[in-house]
């Protein structure tokens, strides 16, 4: 799974550069987390854009995460980027008070939302694209928000495993106070990633590549020295959270219809 | 002789586009004395049409632009890749030769990948002949991209005999690894390699570069001699404009060396694939 880190970063850089001049854009515009993903994106779009182009939008919940807001802070110097710091607490907390809810996720996602509609929202005051940090571990195992976090207008991420970011950050110079954190996807205070998973990133990650990349069976990754309840866990995550890799189903009645026969490439006209 | 293969990033569904491109690049060319001038595959269109195939369709015989290159080819042979509309109304993936204004080849494509990203089996209809066509350079015979992965097509041409195996692409990369190159670009290279020395013939393969829907055309075009040594080759992923002097004695010379052409037995290989044909279990 060992990458080569400038090739890779130079694909990854094209990818950016020339999407956004198909699309009319010359600002990228993303959420940072504090975290690795975003922090990662945020350094292959300065690269690719440069630091003038690119706006890091830094959207914490109230205080539950100062730590994370430093890191972004963090990030957002090394990179000298514009940013702005929006508190999403009053938004979210105003629609708690009126529609209560006991269940940390649920609000984790609503507060996901938030920031989704906010870089949305910022994406058009600033004609700027939303540049995605969603990771190929996360969307395989469909661990993030639908329409939430994984909501963007181009990926640069989506093909790299977790550990793979990790080999990229290092070589992009993400601070090592950042590469070296814990990953969480920020739900709520003192989750990680690897906990609520029950695996570590490098176990996932080898699996799914040798389930999704290899292509190999079930039971030959078993036999390969992965514990069984391990590789069925995996492969229940992946085959439950399909929906969030698709576009949302439309019945076929007519004679052709949008995403099924009607097909067109996304650089159309571009 | 001097060959240049254009590693270009044509726009998408742009043809008006690509075709000032094929002409500023042939401008280059002529400049640099070039006697044959090879793009990629789709190098008028693009490659990720979908449904845009139908609409992006020329006919050869009566197209403008496809007369525009033609008028281009008057002052050197060229090979560019475009959609075309058969006389019977079907839709190609295919390849042109033009020389002195004349149409001297176009070759359809025959192996159209449909599996994984790749969908050319829904949006074309398939070619049916592996031609080998005399040229200003000897006899030439033409394969677009997925064609070249299949060795027989390679063994028709070299059976045609053939002595200038043109081979337009539009690879992209796949596979990250710890090399500064797509896993799949030494895929290639090795068939490039392989169908040279053992055709004892020049391969010249002219890949596309840029991005169209995430694709990452993975450029890395090369020319090799009927040695099987590797002559030329372009940078992964860049544009690029390769020339390369190449001496086309060295075909006769090496197929007096090791004759794998004069000992061929197209007879023999007909006769068993006919038997293989017809045993086929249902």
């Amino acid at each position: 799974m060992k990458i080569n880190a400038p090739f890779v970063e130079k694909i990854l850089t094209k990818f950016i550069k020339e999407e956004l001049s198909k699309f009319q854009y010359k600002k990228g515009i993303l959420g940072i987390s504090g975290g690795l993903d975003s922090a990662v994106s945020a350094f292959l779009a300065v690269k690719a854009l440069g630091a003038n182009n690119v706006i890091g939008l830094v959207l914490p919940y109230g205080e539950m995460s100062r730590s994370c807001e430093k890191d972004a802070q963090d990030v957002v110097n090394t990179l000298k980027i514009r940013s702005k710091k929006i508190d999403i607490s009053p938004m979210v907390d105003t629609y708690f008070k009126h529609h209560p809810s006991s269940d940390r996720r649920q609000k984790g996602n609503k507060m996901a939302r938030e920031r989704m509609s906010i870089l949305y929202d910022f994406s058009e005051r600033e004609h700027a694209l939303i540049i995605g940090t969603s990771n190929k571990t996360e969307l395989l195992l469909g661990y993030g928000t639908i329409h939430g976090d994984m909501a963007c207008a181009i990926n640069p991420l989506g093909d790299l495993y977790k550990t793979q970011i990790r080999q990229l950050a290092a070589y992009l110079g993400v601070p090592e106070h950042v590469r070296k954190k814990v990953p969480t996807a920020g739900l709520w205070a003192g989750q990680t990633d690897e906990d609520e998973l029950g695996l570590t990133y490098k176990e996932i990650d080898q699996i799914l590549f040798l389930l999704v990349d290899k292509r190999m069976p079930r039971e030959k990754v078993i036999d390969s020295g992965f514990a069984k309840e391990k590789v069925n866990k995996i492969i229940r995550l992946i085959k439950g959270s399909e929906f969030k890799r698709k576009l949302p189903l439309i019945p076929k009645i007519s004679e052709r219809t949008v995403g099924h026969d009607f097909l067109f490439p996304y650089d159309w006209d571009r | 002789m001097k060959v240049a293969l254009a590693q270009i990033a044509p726009r998408l569904g742009d043809i008006q586009h690509n075709l000032k491109l094929h002409q500023n690049i042939a401008a280059k060319a002529k400049k640099e004395n070039v006697d044959l001038l090879i793009f990629p595959e789709l190098s008028l269109t693009g490659y990720t049409l979908k449904d845009l195939t139908q609409d992006i369709a020329i006919d050869a015989r009566k197209d403008a632009v496809f007369k525009k290159l033609k008028v281009l080819s008057q002052g050197m042979p060229l090979v560019f890749g475009f959609v075309e509309e058969g006389e019977d109304g079907l839709i190609y993936n295919s390849s042109a030769f033009l020389s002195q204004g004349q149409t001297l080849h176009i070759h359809r494509k025959v192996f159209l990948p449909t599996y994984g990203m790749f969908e050319e089996g829904k949006f074309f209809a398939q070619g049916k002949n592996f031609r080998t066509f005399s040229t200003p350079f000897g006899k030439a015979g033409m394969m677009i991209c997925y064609d070249f992965l299949h060795y027989g097509a390679s063994y028709l041409l070299f059976a045609g005999g053939s002595g200038l195996n043109i081979i337009t692409s539009a690879a992209p990369g796949r596979g990250v690894t710890g090399d500064s190159s797509f896993a799949t670009s030494s895929m290639w290279e090795l068939m490039g390699k392989t169908i040279a020395r053992f055709s004892s013939a020049f391969v010249f393969y002219c890949n596309r570069v840029g991005l169209e829907d995430g694709k990452v055309f993975a450029g890395g075009s090369f020319i090799y001699n009927p040695a099987g040594n590797l002559i030329a080759q372009a940078p992964y992923v860049d544009e690029d404009f390769l020339v390369a002097d190449i001496d086309l004695e060295e075909i006769k010379t090496f197929r007096k060396k090791w004759p794998y052409r004069r000992d061929d037995k197209p007879e023999i290989i007909l006769e068993a694939l006919k038997r293989i044909v017809k045993n086929y279990e249902d």
